[in-house]
């Protein structure tokens, strides 16, 4: 699509509701916590294109699907908006409120790799719709310093996690600051331990239907969870993330189970914080262990937008290094794109470990239709540790459920 | 213009601004969202006509019907739960506050602060007073030797506890109808009753309750209607899922999450969730419509 | 009458005991408003470690605190007037009046309470857009308006319905207008229930953050619930902040509440003499 094309679309628009100020671009998060950062990078981009400015405009995460939503459907909304991945971008794309991207209109796609732009593009007609802007990894972050005070090794195989926690607890610390009263972390849990004990050729059998959740390997990993019971917190099952939160950046918990992207808010919280993300446990000593893997969240245009090309050139600028390198420094998380290296020392850990890493299965694949794999997981590691579910219990209702829409799981 | 014309342009003019904005806000987009539930959707926009079939996906079908007569259940146990509580306790207080005792006009405003509150604020307080590890609801059971429950994360209480806090902050309102309606009762006939050697009790249930009638249609319906749209304390205590497990899931957060999707997916399916929000009116609709006649007929009666 | 005192010492004990209980998570919210996220986690119940208004300057500095509660002080009374001002009206009318789509016209007032708006959000959108509304505070006062009014007619209506027949009859004898017999002769009468319809739909309103988010985007329209909404991040939400504002924010509408109340109990005493 050619430049004028989309001048004229946007002066037409402009005619449609006039409200866009020409040269300001509006982008629409729901990442509120970033504001500040956003603000520094987008004066940057105003230094490099004077006649653009970029508003940020941040929404409470519950709520921005819904805002995004009614906007897009009304014609209106942000010019650049913040995209969901996977299933979340798809449904916004498919009814045609995204602009699509392509190397003509955005030739920094190259700076992507392949699976970074499959998350931000639509299956059906392979087209991608927005910039994708981290990588984000499963795994556990450690305060070494609880560790050493404690003197106890940060394990590395699951014999030695369990023999940590007795260890600690006998310390008076908490070993794993998780409980299980928000249900998304739940998949995050589950999905940590259980990743290492399926390993990556599993997770290709299942894919291909060769066997599916309700295999007893599955069911073993999941009963391993039920082992760390008495690692977490004492009523576990009613605590939710702000406390697990809180738990850990205050040092009264050893092991926080989550991702990358919780790195920043830990060190923002307590700036003391001595903190490193390690890979679970292998099962055992000599056995390889996997982190997991997504990538997060992107950037589009919106397909109405009263000023387009503007919004494009933000679009491209975001698929820059100019972009991604502060902004993945200063944010504290692992650009989608290729080549951008981090240099504090935990993040080029965590890069380290992506080398190896498997995917965070249940998002990767099974959230673009309900019941979505995160949702039907997360459900279940809910009731297996609140123990009214057994291992298989979950597994079979998994398969089921996914069986749905899965056409390898329907036999 | 005749005297009849009058009074019809009268009544009119009486109903007209409120008619214009209810049609032009809640009736005109909540009729043209319940077309969307006899629609398939891939993404936001209606695809093919499919007649009733996302009604008889969320009645019988897997995955929904069992998460619908499960929010259902719920929102039935909800109900009984806030008239027994909620507002047996309301007409507790509003009979304390008609004896009119020294401070009862500081009282009246105390029951009532609660009620001025956002849920968000209220949800988040009592999530701290119900927490496992510092609340200080467990914090008191373990002076009388009892290990508390965490009691939003465990499946049998979690519902309940939700109920409690709704219970805690809206006692203030069916407690000021209450005591609106006992104070429009004559003072001579409780006199009467009085000299006849009624007790307390004996005023509470056989002399004031029937008195009270109107008001107790007021709080039984709005009580109804509210339990079965009940959504801001439960999505702010348990979340969209209505966590741990479905346990405190309700039709309201069904019907949302369904139609807009919980904040990690984003799907939407307006079809579904459409069908769900008309199968709540109807539902909402016969029963308060038949419980309306019920409790004016008792009005009438007395 | 000495069992009656000793009653009633009971019943002020029992009353003392419920104040306790609504009060005390007051006092926590309060507290809240001046510690850190780490301290409400840590030592909710606790006094906080110092009194500095830290959280109240952070919101000062990073919200227009003053232009937000402006804004949801006019939202609000602007919303809760018309509700009232129009619901009163409604009610008379199916109360007071025989008319041969009485009974319609009121299911279809009560039909608005029986399904959550939130459904018809993106109808709703389009028609404010369609009205020039969006992005306006009277398009976010008649949405409020056509939420509350189902309530507010229904309060009402079954409030009037119970007012007796003579008064408005003599008032006609007398040659009054029906306008006349209305507001001097039956509305004074029904001033509790206006109130009670008032401040059911004026706590909704001024604590509602979801509608300002879909349809206010200007910075200097939005409403106060929505311009804390900031301080609620995706994986950190400032709670200190948060109880900051939201108590600041309760102020307003608690005060609202005990002038209210005063009104009430003058409606209700009239009533009573009646």
């Amino acid at each position: 699509m050619s430049v004028t094309r989309f001048g004229l679309a946007a002066l037409l628009a402009s005619f449609a509701w006039g409200t866009a100020e020409a040269g300001e671009v509006t982008f629409w998060t729901w990442r509120q916590e970033d504001k500040a950062v956003y603000t520094d990078l987008f004066a940057a981009f105003t230094k490099a294109n004077p006649s653009i400015t970029v508003k940020f405009e941040a929404f409470p995460n519950e709520n921005y699907n819904t805002i995004v939503t009614t906007a897009l459907a009304g014609g209106k909304g942000g010019d650049v908006l913040h995209a969901r991945a996977y299933g979340g971008l798809e449904a916004l794309a498919k009814s045609g409120y995204y602009l699509p991207l392509d190397k003509t209109n955005v030739p920094e796609l190259d700076n992507l790799p392949a699976d970074a732009l499959a998350s931000e593009s639509l299956r059906a007609d392979g087209k991608v719709y927005a910039v994708s802007l981290a990588g984000q990894t499963l795994g556990l972050m450690v305060n070494k310093d609880v560790f050493a005070g404690a003197g106890v090794k940060v394990p590395g195989t699951w014999a030695e996690l369990l023999a940590a926690c007795t260890a600690l607890k006998a310390k008076g610390i908490t070993p794993i600051a998780n409980g299980t009263a928000t249900p998304w972390m739940d998949a995050i849990f589950g999905t940590v331990f259980t990743n290492p004990f399926l390993g990556p050729q599993w997770t290709a059998d299942m894919l291909a239907g060769k066997t599916n959740f309700s295999d007893a390997k599955f069911a073993a990993a999941l009963n391993k969870l039920t082992e760390l019971k008495p690692c977490l917190p004492d009523g576990f099952t009613g605590v939710d993330y702000a406390t697990s939160q809180t738990l850990f950046s205050s040092g009264r918990a050893a092991i926080f189970v989550g991702g990358s992207f919780e790195i920043a808010p830990f060190r923002r919280a307590n700036p003391k914080l001595n903190i490193d993300f390690v890979a679970p446990p292998a099962p055992e000593a000599g056995q390889p262990t996997y982190v997991s893997r997504f990538f997060d969240s992107g950037f589009a245009v919106n397909a109405k937008s009263a000023n387009a090309a503007d919004a494009i050139k933000l679009v491209r600028w975001l698929a820059t290094k100019d972009f991604a390198e502060p902004a993945a420094a200063k944010l504290g998380n692992i650009s989608s794109l290729k080549g951008v290296a981090n240099a504090d020392p935990v993040l080029a850990n965590v890069a380290k470990l992506n080398e190896t890493a498997m995917p965070y299965t249940g998002l990767v694949y099974f959230r673009y239709e309900s019941p979505t794999g995160t949702d039907l997981f997360q459900d279940g590691v809910q009731k297996l540790m609140g123990g009214t579910m057994t291992a298989q219990q979950v597994g079979d209702a998994m398969t089921q459920g996914i069986a749905k829409y899965y056409k390898p799981f329907q036999k | 213009m005749t005297a009849r014309w009058r009074l019809s342009l009268w009544i009119a003019v009486l109903l007209l601004p409120g008619l214009a904005v209810m049609t032009l806000f809640v009736a005109a987009p909540l009729v043209s969202s319940f077309r969307y539930a006899f629609f398939a959707f891939d993404g936001l926009l209606p695809g093919r006509f499919v007649g009733l079939a996302n009604f008889q996906d969320v009645l019988t079908e897997a995955p929904f019907a069992a998460q619908t007569w499960r929010a259902l259940w719920h929102n039935c146990i909800v109900f009984a739960a806030l008239m027994a509580t909620q507002n047996g306790l309301a007409y507790l207080i509003a009979f304390a506050l008609l004896k009119a005792l020294p401070g009862h006009r500081v009282h009246q405003v105390i029951v009532f602060l609660p009620v001025v509150l956002s849920a968000v604020i209220v949800g988040f307080l009592w999530k701290l007073f119900l927490h496992p590890l510092f609340g200080l609801v467990n914090a008191a059971l373990a002076l009388i030797g009892i290990h508390g429950l965490p009691w939003l994360g465990d499946e049998r209480t979690a519902l309940g506890a939700i109920i409690f806090t709704n219970a805690w902050h809206w006692v203030g309102f069916p407690a000021l109808i209450f005591l609106a309606g006992m104070q429009r009762i004559s003072k001579e006939t409780l006199e009467a009753a009085r000299i006849d050697g009624a007790n307390d009790r004996v005023l509470m249930t056989q002399v004031i309750w029937p008195l009270v009638a109107p008001s107790a249609t007021v709080v039984v319906t709005l009580t109804f209607i509210g339990s079965f749209n009940w959504f801001e304390l439960p999505y702010v205590m348990a979340g969209a899922t209505g966590s741990p497990g479905g346990a405190t899931d309700v039709l309201g957060l069904y019907f949302y999450r369904t139609a807009f999707g919980t904040a990690s997916s984003g799907l939407t399916d307006f079809g579904h969730g459409s069908a769900l929000a008309v199968l709540m009116f109807l539902f909402i609709a016969v029963i308060s419509g038949l419980g309306l006649r019920v409790l004016r007929r008792r009005e009438i009666e007395v | 009458m000495k069992g009656e005192g000793a009653k009633n010492l009971a019943i002020q004990a029992l009353l003392l005991l419920n104040a306790l209980v609504m009060l005390y998570p007051l006092s926590v919210m309060v507290l809240s408003a001046f510690k850190s996220n780490n301290e409400i986690f840590a030592s909710p119940f606790a006094l906080p470690e110092n009194f500095a208004p830290v959280n109240v300057l952070r919101m000062w500095q990073e919200t227009a605190f003053l232009r937000y509660l402006l804004n949801s002080i006019m939202v609000t009374l602007g919303a809760v007037v018309a509700i009232v001002v129009f619901g009163t009206m409604a009610a008379y009318a199916i109360a007071r009046y025989r008319f041969r789509l009485s009974t319609a016209v009121f299911l279809f007032f009560l039909s608005g309470l029986m399904v959550p708006l939130k459904l018809a959000v993106i109808p709703l959108f389009i028609q404010l857009d369609r009205l020039g509304l969006i992005d306006t505070r009277l398009g976010l006062v008649l949405v409020y308006v056509a939420m509350g009014l189902p309530s507010a007619v229904f309060i009402l209506t079954g409030f009037l319905r119970t007012l007796p027949g003579e008064l408005e009859e003599s008032a006609r004898i007398e040659g009054a207008s029906e306008l006349r017999t209305m507001l001097q002769v039956m509305l004074p009468l029904a001033r509790p229930a206006m109130v009670i319809a008032a401040i059911q739909n004026a706590v909704p309103i001024w604590n509602d953050f979801f509608f300002p988010l879909v349809f206010i985007s200007s910075d200097r329209l939005k409403t106060l619930p929505q311009g804390l909404t900031v301080f609620m991040g995706e994986y950190n939400t400032d709670w200190g902040v948060l109880f900051a504002g939201l108590t600041l924010s309760a102020l307003p509408i608690t005060l609202v509440y005990v002038v209210l109340s005063r009104q009430f109990i003058a409606g209700l005493t009239q009533g009573a003499i009646k």
